[in-house]
């Protein structure tokens, strides 16, 4: 009786994952002519005709879906208003915590459906550029400002495009932490027992895998070798100075984690927003100035491509990228807006110096990440206890 | 929901035949002050609980005892509840409605399930509480993309509308609520006898849907409650799955709020304590009065 | 039987049909429950199942279940198996105490109904506010922490204690245990009659004789079901111990976060085996609870 009701359901559930995978994959070539047909109406010379068609175009479709937006990452929250009050159109904003696996995952399984749940555009870690791309999973699209972005951040056919980045700071609770460190080295020290942690898991956090990472550059090491910095982390554990919580502005707040390793744009944003309380120090280290890009794209399956397009080029606009500009993100087409004067000086002078940063290439990346993911838990494992 | 005194006042449906036990306390007596294990047992509880909620609210007024020694200010509760797009009782109003459906829809698809399976399916029992309890290892996260995936397209397109996806959103929440709803009513069901009250409703001429919702409905009322509050907490704390759904429920719309900041999300964490709080005294409203119907004897 | 009313002769006339033509109503009855988890669980869920059989390129491989014996996922499985018993059968124990309490103990009726609904919302509270409201409470620079030390010139810390450990996270993860056992045991707890304490009592029999062999027995079969549930609640629990622990002790849950959320490119079939891994786990654990509910409530029924 019992085996007879298993194994009904698991007939039905073979028929119906049989089923429904062939059906799924018709959905997308209803997106893709529409897609395809303002793009190659949009060449880079003649301005003002083609965007205001893509304007006309986005607002009919009234609605944009992102995903993984934090507010106060990079000033998004200032993008999205800003964006909504030029154009009108409706921001869906689905899960903020969301990860770089969460996006493109999101992808795949709207790939069927035109509804609320379906991201338009992704914004995610360098190394998911590529694979989104060799999955099926990206648009193409140039925006106008298209030859502004650096080449090596960006993909030749125009799949993805590089959008900002920041460099490691220590975030520093200086109520706690009287005497602030400046560099890798000074994390070492005693008087910081139980005082360092991570703004994540390095066995899946970006940020944390590439705090490892600049912690190598520190030590030792180079964009080729990310073993120094396990090494580093093991040391820093073994002295008793790790806390293995991931730290958050709470945490950060508690004293609980009082010396935070993040984006330099997080650190201050965050250090803005206390506003003395606590009082947050934000030292970005001499060495180890390790570069993270993260990457933007446009979904194959958006339910609304035109608004997806128009969202790319207000970012990429000297409006947009001064917008990320005044939350501490450097925009990827920073130096292109130095040479044109296109940043107020107030907001250049707030930002922190990160010369010297170095930006690793996409192999270099894949590699450091499979190194330090792998060996995080035999550097920093169960012994914590 | 029947007070800790005597439900045994009320009315009892006796099968004849049956000798009524002579009792040597009368039936309302009850020790007058508490037994002191209990008072105990209440207080260790009462610390351990609220502990941790007085350190979050201390936290939330800017953690003046901390090494900063701010004053404490209310000003983290007003970054939270004064928002400009005023979503904050929409969203919220809305998440209830969703709880109430999902609690409606809950209980009326478990309590005939565990009705059938303890009267007349006991061999199923092993695959039912299999089934009730996989929402617990399966991630959110995979449950709700694979929800996409499954309503994405034919033969039920329902990621397509709105009204769709808050079909998907109850649908996803009476699974999760599935573990706790029928364990209580499992458990409800177990303390009553319900082959006799079944065989009286019976012989009184009574078809099924008029036993389970007449007979058995008032008789498991406190497991109901359990399992209600259960599904209202879920529903409301809810997060994950409403926001890749792009629901628009309070989860996702508190998490907006102070994500990133210091001190806002433990303000968010109070509010959101407080306000469940509140829906599980509506809730225990609705669901008190009524006499408890019972058969006598020994089982 | 007789048919006071009329109009259900056919119904009452029911219960004297042989016991094959009874079986239908039966089986319509639990139909609406198949079919619902059949399509928001079971097919939903069914992808994952699929997945756990594809490696990174999507194609078929038995790899993945191979990988579950590599010695980090068996110590992850191992961590939450004894996480979870040890909140399961804890969170169970005083949890049974603290319903007791209210319902068997003669505190002030108030108190129950405050219990009840606050055991309601608290068996909810998890995740990244739970852990922070733990840190904020016994972290290194937490209150009571920080009280303890002042109060008693100790340094817990040295110690030996941190909230940052197995034991630590036991302790935040009764938080949700203790209300949910609570809840559950309620309805039992209320059906002990009254009768069967006042029989013990009149042929002699002591309070913890009444317990040992008239209370405890009923008891044992919604008891058992509690710790199971408790079980698997602390066993898919993620947030929670990530926020805490930061991912240094490997539990099963957070392992497969890790496989299928990160911003790394890892292998989904991987943590998709282990999520099956996680329901094998289950289904071991329920034959095992369901062979001792049959025992125990055989003198039941």
């Amino acid at each position: 009786m019992a085996a007879r009701v298993a194994g009904l359901l698991a007939v039905s559930l073979f028929v119906f994952t049989a089923c429904s995978s062939p059906g799924a994959t018709t959905a997308p070539s209803a997106a893709a002519p529409s897609a395809a047909a303002p793009s190659a109406a949009a060449p880079s010379e003649a301005a003002a005709d083609p965007m205001a068609a893509l304007v006309e175009a986005a607002k009919a479709e009234g609605k944009l879906t992102t995903i993984a937006l934090p507010h106060d990452w990079c000033n998004y929250g200032e993008t999205i208003e800003a964006f909504k009050a030029k154009y009108g159109i409706e921001v869906n904003e689905l899960d903020p915590n969301a990860g770089s696996g969460d996006e493109v995952e999101a992808i795949k399984a709207n790939k069927g459906s035109t509804g609320d749940s379906a991201p338009d555009v992704i914004d995610v870690g360098l190394a998911f550029g590529p694979s989104a791309k060799d999955e099926s999973l990206l648009a193409q699209y140039k925006v106008e400002t298209w030859d502004t972005i650096p080449a090596d951040a960006k993909d030749a056919d125009g799949y993805w495009w590089g959008d900002y980045y920041g460099v490691l700071a220590f975030e520093v609770n200086t109520a706690v932490v009287k005497n602030v460190p400046k560099d890798w080295a000074d994390l070492l020290k005693p008087e910081y027992k139980n005082m360092v942690a991570l703004a994540g898991d390095p066995r899946s956090s970006n940020q944390a895998i590439q705090t490892v990472y600049a912690a190598a550059l520190a030590n030792g090491g180079s964009l080729d070798d990310a073993q120094p910095g396990l090494d580093f982390f093991k040391q820093l554990n073994d002295a008793g100075n790790f806390v293995p919580v991931i730290a958050k502005p709470g945490t950060i707040a508690a004293g609980e984690t009082p010396i935070t390793i993040r984006w330099t744009y997080n650190a201050l944003s965050n250090r803005d927003a206390s506003a003395g309380n606590p009082p947050i120090e934000v030292v970005v280290p001499a060495a180890g100035r390790f570069a993270g890009v993260y990457v933007q794209g446009i979904s194959a399956y958006a339910p609304h491509p035109n608004a997806a397009k128009l969202w790319q080029e207000f970012l990429y606009s000297d409006e947009g990228q001064n917008i990320w500009l005044k939350g501490y993100c450097h925009p990827i087409r920073y130096e292109n807006l130095l040479s044109t004067n296109a940043v107020p000086p107030d907001q250049l002078a707030k930002l922190p110096d990160v010369t010297g940063a170095v930006f690793p290439s996409l192999d270099q990346l894949n590699a450091a990440t499979k190194l330090i993911t792998e060996n995080w838990d035999s550097v920093v494992g169960a012994d914590v206890k | 929901m029947t007070q800790g005194g005597s439900p045994y006042a009320a009315m009892k449906l006796r099968v004849p035949g049956e000798p009524e036990l002579p009792s040597k306390v009368p039936p309302n007596e009850k020790p007058r002050r508490g037994a002191l294990w209990a008072w105990i047992v209440f207080g260790l509880g009462f610390l351990y609980f609220f502990l941790p909620l007085i350190a979050t609210i201390e936290f939330s007024l800017g953690h003046p005892t901390g090494p900063v020694g701010a004053e404490p200010s209310l000003q983290y509760y007003e970054n939270v509840l004064i928002d400009p797009r005023s979503e904050f009782f929409p969203r919220l109003f809305f998440s209830f409605l969703i709880a109430i459906a999902t609690i409606i829809l809950s209980i009326a698809i478990i309590v005939p399930t565990a009705y059938w399976v303890r009267l007349r399916l006991p061999r199923l029992r092993p695959i039912v509480e299999f089934v009730t309890l996989m929402p617990f290892v399966i991630p959110p996260v995979v449950a709700v993309f694979g929800l996409i995936r499954t309503f994405s397209g034919p033969p039920f397109p329902l990621m397509n509308t709105t009204i769709g996806s808050n079909v998907v959103l109850v649908g996803a929440y009476t699974i999760l609520s599935f573990p706790y709803m029928y364990r209580a009513v499992d458990t409800g069901l177990r303390a009553i006898d319900i082959r006799s009250l079944t065989e009286a409703a019976q012989s009184l001429g009574a078809g099924w849907p008029r036993i389970i919702v007449g007979v058995i409905f008032p008789n498991i009322r406190v497991a109901l409650l359990s399992g209600a509050f259960l599904t209202l907490a879920i529903v409301i704390g809810e997060y994950t799955m409403a926001s890749f759904l792009g629901s628009k429920t309070f989860g996702p719309y508190l998490s907006l709020l102070g994500q990133n900041r210091a001190f806002e999300p433990a303000g968010v964490s109070i509010i959101s304590f407080g306000l469940t709080w509140i829906a599980m005294g509506a809730i225990q409203f609705i669901g008190r009065g009524g006499e408890r119907i019972q058969v006598g004897g020994a089982r | 039987m007789p048919d006071v009313a009329g109009h259900g002769l056919k119904r009452g006339v029911r219960s004297a049909r042989p016991a094959s033509r009874r079986l239908p109503v039966a089986w319509l009855g639990v139909t609406p429950f198949f079919i619902f988890t059949l399509l928001f669980m079971l097919l939903p869920a069914s992808f994952l199942v699929v997945g756990s059989f594809l490696d990174r390129d999507g194609q078929p491989t038995l790899q993945n279940y191979a990988d579950l014996t590599t010695p980090i996922v068996a110590n992850a499985y191992a961590n939450s198996i004894e996480i979870s018993a040890v909140t399961a059968i804890g969170g169970g124990l005083f949890g049974f105490l603290l319903a007791a309490s209210v319902i068997l103990g003669g505190l002030p009726p108030f108190m129950r109904n405050a219990l009840m609904t606050f055991s309601g919302v608290a068996s909810n509270f998890a995740g990244v506010p739970l852990a922070l409201a733990f840190i904020y409470t016994l972290g290194n620079l937490g209150f009571l922490t920080a009280f303890i030390n002042n109060t008693f010139a100790t340094d817990i810390g040295q110690a030996g204690f941190s909230l940052y450990s197995k034991a630590g996270l036991e302790i935040v993860y009764m938080y949700f245990q203790f209300p949910l056992m609570v809840l559950i045991i309620a309805p039992a707890l209320d059906g002990l009659k009254r009768d069967w304490r006042e029989a013990a009592e009149n042929m002699g029999a002591t309070g913890f004789q009444y317990w040992r062999y008239v209370a405890f027995p009923i008891l044992l079969p919604s008891l058992m079901g509690a710790v199971i549930l408790l079980f698997g609640n602390a066993f898919g629990a993620q947030a929670t111990a990530f926020q805490l622990t930061g991912g240094t002790i490997p539990i099963a849950s957070i392992v497969i976060g890790a496989q299928i959320r990160g911003d790394v490119l890892h292998n989904i079939g991987l943590g998709f085996a282990m999520a099956m891994g996680m329901v094998a786990i289950m289904a071991m654990a329920i034959s095992g609870y369901s062979l001792l509910q049959r025992r125990s409530e055989r003198w039941l029924k």
